[in-house]
């Protein structure tokens, strides 16, 4: 056995294996679904200040006040409105996952107009509450 | 090793609970949409009536349950060390929990 | 028409890397397939891919065609972006150029027990299904096990060994609808055994959008999981898709 040949074993044992993932195409329902998830981590991230906000409010006057002080902060009102897209991405592509667990419009044609429906709506929502708020 | 429980009992908590907040959340903005509170009485009236404070404390769990679920599975999906997942998991156990114990202060101790 | 596909010969390469090919299309060139076997032929002979039937029923040619996964077979040249780039099925270790190792498929594949279970006396000639039995199997049988749909699941990308991958599931609710089998309470058992045989399908739907028989294992995925709940869901089997690829 000559060194060649170990580097021929040694390969076998090392198969490369083609994921870049710059190189695979992302269909529209697997963009809906990664912005899932991602959504769903950030909601989960804010859950604690949220309760934080929410205890606040209802500890007295003062506080109630100072919860709504914080909405006259301009770069508060963007973070609200990003964080009401990541609501509503997340509640729009839920709701799209409960009906497919039903069976409507899990077929491939409906699935991507839902998954186009759902990415559009979300942004849509979000742009309505910056015309609101901002 | 199973923390959590069997793969179908997680997804059916996280569709149920889904089904919930989202017509919770649906009520929530219609109701505060067409009839905000103005005042911190008015505000507190409403979110310490009993009926209120109970769909509401159900919201909380089927919140934290959900986001457990949620999490659990990214955590499954993208942590291949046994040991890693296993601490992720306690942790994110104990803060879901740490949250629950805050929500049952609001509504349940701090208002009574 | 430009083709550029990915090259990696183990005797030869450090790593894999991607060659350029032009080919002027003659009218006998309609599929992908005759273009690399063209280029096999007056080009390159080095160039290695798996082929066989040549017409979308054997699963041999699966490969990613700029970026989605496909039979070459079936695929037609000329609709393709150019410079089409041809790549191994993603996730799968690289045997040489467009061959990669499925060993791993058939494991999911052979644990999902894909035969008949039924102890039953056998009757004198066969075990009888009605026609609206037979339905049911509609929208599953079909598959040809390519590995298109497994290797383009994310689900499968992160947890190769332990997600069974659409193809394998497609398969086990194939035989999960078969009135003929009598395993189907061990079957579910089994797919619910553990939070990663089925359950790290997250209904990405990406199986249904590049399965080349238009089935749909993410339907498939979804029925079973509501047999696991007693609910049945198709009365007939599912439908094929027959929506083009975009590419």
């Amino acid at each position: 056995m000559g060194v060649g040949d170990m580097t021929a074993l040694k390969r076998e044992r090392e198969r490369p294996v083609f994921l870049d993932l710059a190189k695979i195409r992302l269909p529209v329902g697997a963009l809906t679904s990664i912005l899932h998830r991602v959504t769903g981590i950030l909601l989960a991230a804010g859950v604690p200040f949220g309760i934080y906000l929410l205890d606040r409010s209802l500890r007295g006057p003062q506080g109630y006040a100072e919860v709504g002080a914080l909405f006259e902060n301009l770069a508060f009102r963007i973070v609200a409105v990003v964080f009401v897209w990541v609501l509503a991405h997340h509640l729009l592509a839920g709701t799209r996952h409960l009906l497919s667990d039903v069976d409507i419009g899990s077929q491939l044609p409906a699935a991507r107009r839902s998954a186009w429906a759902v990415n559009l709506a979300g942004i849509a929502v979000a742009l309505l509450a910056g015309a609101v708020l901002l | 090793m199973k923390i959590g429980f069997s793969g179908l009992n997680a997804w059916l908590l996280q569709r149920i609970t889904a089904l919930y907040m989202l017509v919770f959340v649906v009520v929530c903005l219609v109701h505060f949409t067409v009839d905000p509170p103005h005042s911190y009485q008015a505000w507190r009236g409403w979110m310490m009536d009993s009926t209120i404070s109970i769909t509401t404390s159900a919201f909380f769990a089927a919140l934290l349950s959900h986001a457990w679920v949620g999490l659990r599975d990214v955590i499954l999906d993208y942590i291949p060390s046994v040991a890693l997942r296993v601490g992720l998991l306690v942790m994110l156990a104990s803060a879901l929990v740490a949250a629950a114990a805050v929500v049952v202060h609001i509504f349940w101790i701090q208002a009574a | 028409m430009r083709f550029s596909i990915f090259r990696y010969n183990p005797e030869r390469d450090e790593k894999p890397y991607m060659q350029d090919f032009d080919v002027d299309l003659k009218p006998t060139h309609v599929m992908l397939l005759d273009v690399i076997l063209h280029i096999k032929d007056f080009q390159d002979d080095s160039l290695t891919i798996r082929r066989s039937c040549r017409e979308g029923v054997c699963g041999s040619d699966g490969m990613s065609i700029n970026g989605r996964n496909g039979l070459a077979c079936v695929t037609n040249v000329r609709k393709l972006k150019e410079p089409v780039e041809l790549r191994p099925l993603p996730n799968f270790p690289v045997i040489r150029d467009l061959v990669v190792d499925m060993t791993r498929f058939w494991k999911h594949y052979h644990s999902i027990k894909p035969y008949l279970v039924n102890d039953e006396p056998p009757p004198p000639k066969e075990r009888l299904q009605s026609p609206a039995e037979r339905d049911k199997l509609d929208g599953s049988y079909e598959c040809i096990m390519c590995g298109c749909c497994t290797s383009q699941c994310p689900s499968s990308w992160w947890n190769p060994d332990k997600f069974l991958g659409p193809a394998a599931l497609i398969q086990a609710y194939r035989f999960i609808s078969d009135s003929r089998d009598r395993a189907t309470p061990q079957r579910l058992d089994d797919l619910n055994s553990d939070p990663y045989r089925l359950f790290r399908c997250r209904t990405i739907t990406n199986c249904t959008e590049v399965c080349p028989r238009g089935l749909s294992p993410s339907r498939a995925i979804e029925s079973i999981r509501l047999r696991m709940l007693n609910v049945d869901g198709h009365q007939g089997g599912l439908a094929l898709h027959r929506v083009p690829t975009i590419r």
